[in-house]
């Protein structure tokens, strides 16, 4: 705990430029997207492709609190987080009827709805136009880093020891085997209604910060493709881990930029790891460095 | 009076036209659904794929190097189109569905499986083509046929055409052949078939490869109606997919009066609410329609066995 | 003996094809109440309809003086119905232990703002363990329960759904597909599980299990009740003999 809080100290000094800085933000940002796919998806089975509504909620709901309205920023993220919250438990209503691909198709239905309300509402947000302007809580890049990194290690710290209580457990066992784990008492709506919502707050919290680092917010950021993405940082990384959606994140962000050089081509890194892991390793990342670790012993 | 009967039939039969070209997109998908009991949710890439392909074709290969004229050329690329997605289908169910089968995997990681691929596909696409929209005039949309106060294009004349010989053929194909009727056993009952000696391999690949064949050309037809990007794929899916589910997955009749259906109501909801609501529109009808009747509006429901 | 599981003119059926038919039975507290019958005979629907899984289309039930009709599944179990199922539902992926403890889902009692700080953990661990010692799988804690061989999961099974403290324990076959030995310590287990206090019911097709262990027993045919007594009796009862074709019932 005390390394990583180290490392994310020394970080912004390690990669010293503007761009880096950059990458190091969204970086976090994307730590805390996965990490908010895994409690749905990895921990409790949910096959939910709608998580991009959610990071939009977030970025919408606090940047009309704030320009319109006038709104502080802390407060209008908070209001954001239960706007998202709200809707992610509606969502679960869907997660509740239906199973496997039905749920992934509803889901993604779902994302694609936002994203067009977002569009053609544009009353309220200004839709393809975009809102311009927009000021980070904070002044600077390493303070936003800063910001969102301190943010992710918290919601670490409080997700896992949250997977590790017996909600973990209850969260499991509606993953592997719904009709026993009601046979033991569980209520898998109302859990199923928990987990979406908390995954939702957590992804509209990551949207808080987002209009401010990109400083125009356009609907764009928040469709079909960015939940495919958020969903390959968590296969890739390890689903139903805690370090696994971590580790996604972090290469699959930073991978692309590494690979600038190859010009466009380096975006199929995304389909290329996240079709490779589904066929050879499941498990993501995490599966190998276990097994690589098994090997040596 | 009759002015606007003979707006609804306008409009009806745009909402046809564009209903054979999305049965055409779903009929495949629920192929690949009744044999293998997955979705392809790269799907719609191959049939942006076969759009792209027939672009090309046109414009750099038929009229430039062989010299055809543009009408035969186009139809030249509807060819190309279902070359490329056959190819396309046959390399995925090769590199992606078999592996997949053959170390016993569960539902849900060859559907991400599929993920990966669009993603991959569209990527590719991104950087091969890059993201500004391509203008793919097609020679047929020039020609205008005329039917009393109706008016319709040559190139609706075509998508009509070629979607009904399709559907004809593929149900020719799995009424008379041998590998038809395989195709219809193994979507019964894999174990089954490969008892009787049916190479369940063999079939799903050639399920595949329709399938992708048939998006393909669909989106040789589809390319001068859309904006085509990389990314049309990412728009279509959904809807390809509100069509399954309306229509029942692998249900064939229901999925083309599904196809329609979701045409038709485009069509009207074009007039009258405008482009930019049609999809929120269609998901709609697709999030009721999981709601309400999951299995479609023609199958049976199936009981879990406890 | 109060009947502590009461169920009348149960009726359900699947789409025109009658799987239970007017069955009504009493079940009486502390007892070991054994449910037979030929294959087909409706007699894991009744369980089904018994633990929640499915509603009946029509009947009473009620348990404990508590009405079950409408009640779902998980619902029962907080009344104190436990049960396993005919094809073996494990949490595969996760360790025997981990199986275990999900059962203690109904009486963990931290709440849950509680959860997201470290010291959360409940506090059944130990009780696990002892549960998984008492169906020979003490050592095996930490072994992922897809690993285990079908007798051994199906003590799992059932070891996990004894953490729920049940007062009404159901079983759906739990002896196909085990050997003599794991038969006799299924055997061992029921009898326990009776002397804590709690009622069985047993779905079996196992003719020694019934004999050895059953007080009562309840013969099902084509989803109807086709006779119900101690375990002599059905034996000699010539209407069950006959659906039986003699079979299982040669003396």
């Amino acid at each position: 705990m005390l390394i990583s809080i180290g490392v994310i100290a020394a970080l912004p000094w390690l990669l010293a430029s503007g761009y880096w800085r950059g990458i190091l933000v969204l970086c976090a940002m994307n730590v805390l997207l996965a990490l908010s796919l895994n409690l749905v998806l990895g921990y409790t089975g949910q096959l939910n492709l709608g998580q991009s509504a959610f990071f939009g909620i977030g970025a919408y709901v606090s940047t009309i609190l704030i320009k319109t309205y006038g709104w502080n920023f802390w407060l209008a993220a908070l209001a954001a987080v239960g706007a998202a919250g709200l809707v992610g438990v509606a969502l679960a209503a869907f997660a509740v009827r239906l199973r496997g691909h039905y749920l992934a198709i509803a889901s993604l239905g779902f994302a694609v709805i936002t994203y067009q309300v977002l569009v053609n509402w544009e009353s309220v947000t200004q839709g393809v136009r975009g809102i311009y302007g927009i000021l980070p809580p904070v002044p600077n890049t390493v303070a936003l880093f800063y910001l969102v990194a301190g943010i992710g290690l918290l919601v670490y710290f409080l997700l896992d020891n949250l997977v590790h209580s017996p909600v973990g457990d209850t969260l499991r066992a509606i993953r592997e085997d719904e009709v026993s784990a009601a046979a033991l008492g569980v209520n898998a709506a109302v859990w199923k209604a928990f987990a979406f919502g908390l995954g939702a707050a957590i992804a509209g919290l990551a949207g808080c910060f987002y209009p401010g680092f990109v400083g125009t917010l356009v609907p764009d950021a928040f469709g079909i493709v960015e939940s495919f993405t958020m969903m390959a940082m968590v296969i890739v990384g390890g689903m139903g881990t805690m370090i696994g959606p971590v580790i996604g994140a972090i290469v699959l962000t930073f991978l692309p930029e590494l690979l600038r050089g190859f010009g466009e081509l380096r975006l199929m890194v995304y389909g290329l790891a996240l079709t490779l892991v589904v066929l050879f390793m499941p498990g993501g990342i995490v599966q190998a460095w276990i097994a690589f670790r098994n090997k040596l012993a | 009076m009759t002015d606007l009967l003979a707006l609804i039939v306008q409009q009806s039969v745009n909402g046809v036209y564009l209903g054979c070209l999305y049965v055409m997109v779903a009929l495949g998908l629920t192929l690949i659904y009744g044999v293998l009991n997955q979705i392809n949710f790269a799907h719609a890439d191959f049939v942006t794929v076969g759009a792209f392909t027939a672009f090309f074709t046109v414009t750099r290969f038929a009229t430039k190097v062989l010299g055809i004229p543009d009408t035969g050329a186009y139809l030249l690329s509807l060819f190309a189109a279902l070359g490329a997605g056959a190819l396309l289908g046959w390399v995925v169910s090769a590199a992606v569905f078999a592996p997949l089968r053959r170390r016993g995997a569960d539902e849900l990681r060859p559907l991400i499986a599929t993920i990966g691929v669009s993603v991959l596909l569209e990527n590719g696409q991104l950087a091969l083509f890059g993201p500004i929209p391509y203008q793919f005039d097609s020679p047929l949309a020039r020609e205008t046929i005329r039917l009393g106060p109706i008016f319709f294009s040559g190139q609706s004349a075509l998508v009509v055409a070629v979607s009904v010989a399709a559907i004809a053929a593929l149900y020719a194909f799995m009424r008379f052949t041998f590998m038809g009727k395989a195709l219809r056993a193994v979507a019964q009952d894999r174990e089954t078939a490969g008892l009787m000696g049916i190479n369940e391999n063999l079939v799903i690949a050639l399920t595949i490869v329709i399938a992708s064949a048939l998006a393909g050309v669909a989106g040789a037809m589809l390319g001068p109606v859309v904006v085509l990007t990389p990314f049309t794929g990412a728009s279509l899916i959904v809807k390809a997919f509100a069509i399954v589910i309306i229509g029942g997955f692998g249900n064939m009749e229901g999925t083309i009066i599904a196809g329609l259906l979701v045409g038709i109501i485009e069509a009207f909801t074009v007039q009258y609410l405008g482009s930019g609501l049609i999809d929120l529109v269609v998901f709609a009808m697709l999030l009721a329609m999981l709601v309400l009747r999951p299995t479609g509006l023609i199958a049976e429901r199936k009981e879990e066995n406890v | 003996m109060t009947a502590l599981l009461k169920a009348e003119k149960l009726h359900k059926s699947f789409g025109g094809v009658r799987a239970v038919y007017d069955v009504s039975l009493d079940v009486p507290a502390g007892s070991i109440f054994a449910l037979i019958g030929p294959n087909g005979a409706g007699k894991s629907t009744l369980l089904n309809l018994l633990s929640g899984v499915y509603q009946p289309d029509s009947g009473s039930l009620s348990f404990d003086q508590a009405n079950l009709i409408g009640l779902p599944a998980y619902e029962r179990a907080r009344l104190g119905i436990a049960r396993t199922f005919q094809k073996i539902r494990l949490f595969k992926q996760l360790t025997l232990l981990e199986n275990v403890l999900a059962g203690f889902h109904i009486r963990q009692d931290v709440p849950l703002w509680k959860c997201f700080f470290p010291g959360g953990a409940g506090r059944f661990r130990d009780e696990a363990m002892d549960l998984l010692s008492s169906v020979g799988l003490g050592n095996r804690g930490n072994d992922r329960a897809g690993a285990l061989s079908y007798g051994q999961q199906r003590m799992l099974e059932i070891a996990r759904a004894l953490a729920t403290r049940p007062k009404l324990f159901m079983l759906d076959e739990p002896a196909a597909g085990l050997n003599s030995a794991e038969v006799g310590l299924l055997l061992e287990r029921l009898s326990l599980i009776r002397k804590g206090g709690a009622t069985v019911i047993v779905v079996e097709h196992n003719m020694d299990l019934v004999m050895n262990i059953a007080e009562r027993v309840l013969v099902m045919d084509h989803g109807v009740r086709l006779f119900e007594g101690t375990p002599r009796e059905v034996q000699a009862n010539p209407g069950v003999i006959e659906a039986y074709l003699g079979g299982e019932f040669a003396a």
